[in-house]
């Protein structure tokens, strides 16, 4: 390849880079302004950068929903790998006639828009009274991120090769022994991604909060929407919780992004 | 793997003791309880709400009217009334516009960047990490993004528009381009999905495929379209059929930029039946409307499963 289309593709990669990092730079940016310097226009965004956003949101009700957000995404999270994992070990190592169906169970109920389980929860929710619990939320997290552990989990263990097992058992171990104590101790990577994806999808849940929640258990996500119904676009507290909703978001997937990457293509690489 | 293990239960099965095959059901039994729990629970959690959400579609279940939750006496009346709904049939055809442009774009634009980042280059693998960004933030982020950059007052880009001289208007309150503005976030959010995709299966293309092809002295233009395209026609159809579905979920932006307005043009079927539900109330209409939704994302997940065999393993 000649240099200068080498260097043609440089710049072309780079507008690229700009492009996809730039609108999410903006609201970091906003993040540490004033109302009245966000709306100053060009002049206002070289102001010195001020804290008093975010020390707004930890000093109000923000920091209470930020935690809803956390304590739910964590427990349905554990919940999820307690009993997914287990089950995506056994579906790894078994055929089952109704392989099929439950394939196409587990990718409907990743697929269906929220508002289907959302309908009936809210029904079931309200003569139970489980509205506006985290409970409730757990629960209604379990919908996806059960099959997302079951999905990722049995494509790691059939990856990883039976003859362990195998040698295992043949040394009169019990099958429960060969599962926690030579499959689950090599499978600390793929249980650590499979936990921080659920973490992510349960965190970045907006329908569900917004409909199952009121104001005790409100989750971060929806707090921040909030600040514009309520609270006079305050464009400055926007950004900020913004920020901090999508601050765990970004840590925690450049922790896993090579498995981001292929968790995502390997299904569709394959065929 | 497969034929490994079955290998391996031959050869137990040959020595043909009664403690082997006590063996192999004792492992049988042991996957079906590890795997009954989970069953359980997902049947719980998924399959019986869906029940209840088929049964409510029967009925005309209203908040605001008492002992409509089991009133079964006309149990099609949501269903004739999603024939003659105007608004639906509207709705629909916005889910049309938005499925058909989102996706159309993101295959475009994930094919073309991908060609383009597919050089053996360590920057250009690392940058692979930026494109995450979009597809991993909060969806609620991105629709707060992007209603920052299409407000006037503030957005940097009406800033440069104003400095020009050009009058724009304010796309998400104008009733010709409410959608268009809603596609083009949608299209920013996603369309690293389809070009990681499509990078990840023209980086496993062998080099001979096309070296060959340029040895016979096809141009670039040929190769892409007689080599290229034919490799990974399977991976951009996997990965338009993955947007698709995502397509019919399409809330957070909806609700954030637009609240379905100006007017319905920007109300799409997923946000219709919010709507119904939650603001007006009519729980059991909505439920039908979403039995609809429902029956066409499990036609299209079934599409999927078929294409790329999820379920059967590779050995």
């Amino acid at each position: 390849m000649n240099p200068w289309s080498r260097r043609l593709i440089y710049a072309a990669v780079i507008l690229l880079v700009i492009m996809v990092m730039f609108p999410f730079l903006w609201i970091l940016v906003l993040s540490f302004k004033t109302t009245n310097q966000i709306f100053a226009g060009p002049s206002g965004l070289f102001a010195a950068p001020t804290f008093q956003n975010y020390a707004a949101l930890w000093d109000g009700e923000f920091r209470k929903s930020f935690m809803n957000s956390a304590i739910a995404s964590i427990v349905s999270t554990g919940l999820a790998l307690i009993l997914g994992v287990p089950g995506a070990y056994a579906l790894s190592r078994t055929s089952m006639r109704s392989e099929k169906s439950l394939s196409l169970l587990i990718l409907a109920s990743r697929m269906a828009p929220p508002i289907a389980f959302t309908i009936p929860y809210f029904l079931a929710y309200r003569y139970i009274g489980l509205i506006d619990t985290l409970s409730g939320l757990i629960i209604i997290y379990l919908t996806f991120n059960l099959s997302l552990v079951v999905w990722l989990m049995r494509s790691f263990f059939d990856a990883c090769p039976r003859s362990l097992e195998e040698a295992a058992l043949i040394d009169g171990a019990t099958p429960w022994q060969a599962f926690t104590r030579i499959i689950l101790p090599i499978s600390g990577p793929g249980l650590a991604a499979t936990a921080i994806l659920c973490f992510l999808y349960s965190w970045n849940d907006f329908f569900f909060s917004l409909i199952l929640t009121r104001k005790e258990s409100m989750t971060a996500p929806v707090a921040v929407v909030n600040f514009m119904n309520y609270e006079g676009w305050e464009w400055g507290r926007i950004a900020a919780g913004g920020t901090m909703v999508m601050l765990p978001v970004l840590v925690f997937s450049m922790v896993v992004r090579k498995f981001l990457i292929q968790g995502m293509t390997a299904g569709a690489v394959k065929g | 793997m497969r034929a490994e293990a079955a290998f391996m239960s031959l050869v137990l099965m040959a020595i043909d003791t009664a403690a082997t095959s006590q063996f192999v059901r004792d492992r049988q039994r042991f996957y079906w309880y590890l795997l009954c729990p989970v069953l359980v629970v997902l049947m719980l959690v998924t399959v019986a709400p869906t029940i209840y959400l088929i049964i409510t579609s029967f009925t005309p279940l209203s908040l605001t009217r008492p002992g409509t939750a089991l009133d079964f006496s006309d149990p099609l009346i949501n269903y004739r009334m999603l024939m003659s709904d105007s608004r639906l049939h509207n709705s629909l055809w916005v889910q049309t516009k938005l499925s058909f442009w989102t996706v159309s774009l993101q295959l475009l634009f994930g094919f073309a960047f991908a060609l383009l980042l597919n050089l053996r280059s360590n920057v250009l693998v690392a940058l692979r990490t930026v494109f995450l960004i979009p597809m991993v933030l909060p969806p609620i982020v991105v629709a707060i993004i992007w209603k920052v950059l299409y407000t006037p007052d503030i957005s940097p880009f009406w800033w440069i528009f104003e400095s020009l001289g050009w009058d724009v208007p304010a796309l998400i309150t104008d009733a010709n381009w409410a959608l268009t503005s809603i596609i083009i976030a949608d299209t920013w959010q996603w369309f690293p999905f389809t070009m990681l995709m499509t990078l990840a299966s023209l980086q496993m293309m062998p080099e001979e495929y096309t070296e060959a092809a340029r040895v016979d002295g096809a141009n670039a233009w040929q190769i892409t379209w007689y080599v290229v395209l034919p490799h990974i026609k399977g991976v951009l159809l996997v990965a338009g059929l993955f947007r698709l579905i995502d397509s019919i979920k399409a809330f957070p932006l909806i609700y954030i930029l637009t609240e379905g307005g100006p007017g319905s043009v920007t109300e799409v079927t997923n946000y219709y039946g919010f709507i119904q539900a939650f603001n007006f109330s009519y729980l059991g209409y909505s439920s039908a409307i979403t039995v609809v939704l429902v029956a066409i994302t499990v036609l299209l997940s079934a599409a999927v499963i078929s294409l790329i065999g999820w379920g059967q393993r590779v050995d």
